[in-house]
């Protein structure tokens, strides 16, 4: 009777256990897509602004003198052709940075590896089994679990180049944020999703 | 969550071996109401409760009461803005509830095979809410001082088994990093007479 009422509990337990809601399924449910700005900045004033042609990688140590990395050309270029058609939708004109700009948008990007690794720690020095916890231990050795995922982040930020902060570093007057979990391939239709919703969600920079 | 279940699992399991009269083993839906309910309209098909019992009087009980139910529901892509900040994307809800109350119970019939009853139990409930989206999480807790109002039928399938049907009204009240937090759960439960 107390080993099946043991069995009963434990079994329970583990269908319950085992039953607890994962959420995510598929990689385009994590793209999320995050917009700041600074509410006493006037863009209807600005019409301008200047965009480079590379997207930097934030990677390395730059104050230590690592050469800075950048997207491969081919995403790049595709990344900013999204940008600017944006831009150019709510209003605004492309102009090169020695034509003074209004606004400095400066993309950059990164990915994040994440890896956790854990064990159901009891059993670890008994060996699974300890004599005098009958029933309810026996045999059971914990598995090691580990997973990883990416990340990949991309940021664009708007600087008005005649204000700075006291420190003087750029202010960002607005910022947007798009990101994921990759799945190991350039995803464009997910990408442009992300940077299509990032301006959408943000009116306040129509300037027509 | 499932380490902490495993361990309430556990932790039954020598309690069953060491006491005498009753456990009720019982599968739990939940439905929340207040602030849990704006929060999660979906029901909880997650859950259990155990329950042990000891008899004071023929018609009066004493004893623990142990629960969990999760709370789930996916939220599609939306725009979620505060101030001058929004954000878009899939948002996952999770409300974990694990109540952990002392109870009594009053039998209206003693010696018939049906036996309705009625009880209360207070003590605590663990409040664990987290807001997902992408890989980040908000997490809010509490523990919150909790009633249970109850009422159930116990039916006797033989001298030491029986089967039962209940409906318990959770009430934790404002704690931590929540408001109250309440739910009305269905419990269908499966006893064992302790020797």
């Amino acid at each position: 009777m107390k080993n099946k009422l043991c069995f009963f509990i434990l079994a329970l337990g583990a269908v319950i256990a085992g039953c607890y809601p994962e959420g995510v399924d598929y990689y385009e449910e994590t793209d999320i897509a995050l917009t700041h700005f600074q509410d006493d900045y006037d863009f209807l004033a600005k019409t301008t602004y200047a965009m480079p042609d590379r997207i930097v990688k934030i990677t390395g140590n730059k104050i230590e003198g690592d050469d800075p990395e950048f997207v491969p050309d081919i995403t790049a270029t595709a990344i900013l052709n999204m940008i600017a058609e944006n831009m150019n939708s709510l209003g605004w004109q492309r102009v090169d940075i020695d034509d003074n700009p209004d606004l400095l948008l400066a993309p950059a990007a990164w990915e994040t590896t994440t890896i956790s690794w854990w064990y159901d720690y009891w059993g670890w020095w008994w060996g699974g089994y300890y004599p005098g916890w009958g029933c309810c231990w026996g045999g059971y050795y914990p598995p090691v679990h580990v997973t990883s995922y990416t990340t990949g982040t991309l940021v664009m930020t708007l600087i008005d180049p005649d204000i700075e902060s006291t420190s003087g570093n750029p202010i960002s007057q607005w910022t947007g944020a798009i990101s994921g979990l990759m799945s190991g391939a350039y995803d464009a239709d997910r990408v442009r999703r992300a940077i299509d919703q990032a301006f959408a969600q943000s009116p306040y920079l129509n300037t027509d | 969550m499932k380490k902490i279940l495993i361990i309430i699992f556990s932790f039954s399991c020598i309690q069953a071996l060491a006491q005498e009269n009753f456990i009720n083993f019982q599968y739990s839906i939940g439905f929340g109401t207040g602030d849990l309910g704006d929060f999660i309209d979906s029901p909880s098909f997650r859950g259990f409760v155990f329950d042990y019992r000891r008899k004071v009087e023929d018609n009066i009980a004493l004893g623990v009461e142990v629960g969990w139910n999760v709370f789930y529901d996916e939220l599609n892509f939306d725009t979620y803005t505060v101030e001058n900040l929004s954000i878009t994307g899939k948002q996952w809800r999770y409300n974990n509830q694990v109540p952990l109350l002392f109870a009594a119970d009053y039998f209206l019939a003693t010696e018939e095979k049906v036996k309705p009853f009625a009880g209360l139990g207070i003590g605590t409930m663990y409040s664990r809410r987290n807001t997902n989206m992408n890989q980040y999480t908000i997490e809010e807790e509490a523990w919150n001082f909790a009633l249970r109002p109850e009422v159930g039928v116990i039916y006797d399938i033989s001298y030491s088994t029986g089967v039962s049907a209940t409906a318990k009204y959770y009430i934790g009240f404002e704690s931590g990093d929540l408001p109250t937090q309440s739910y009305l759960s269905l419990n269908l439960g499966i006893l064992f007479l302790l020797y």
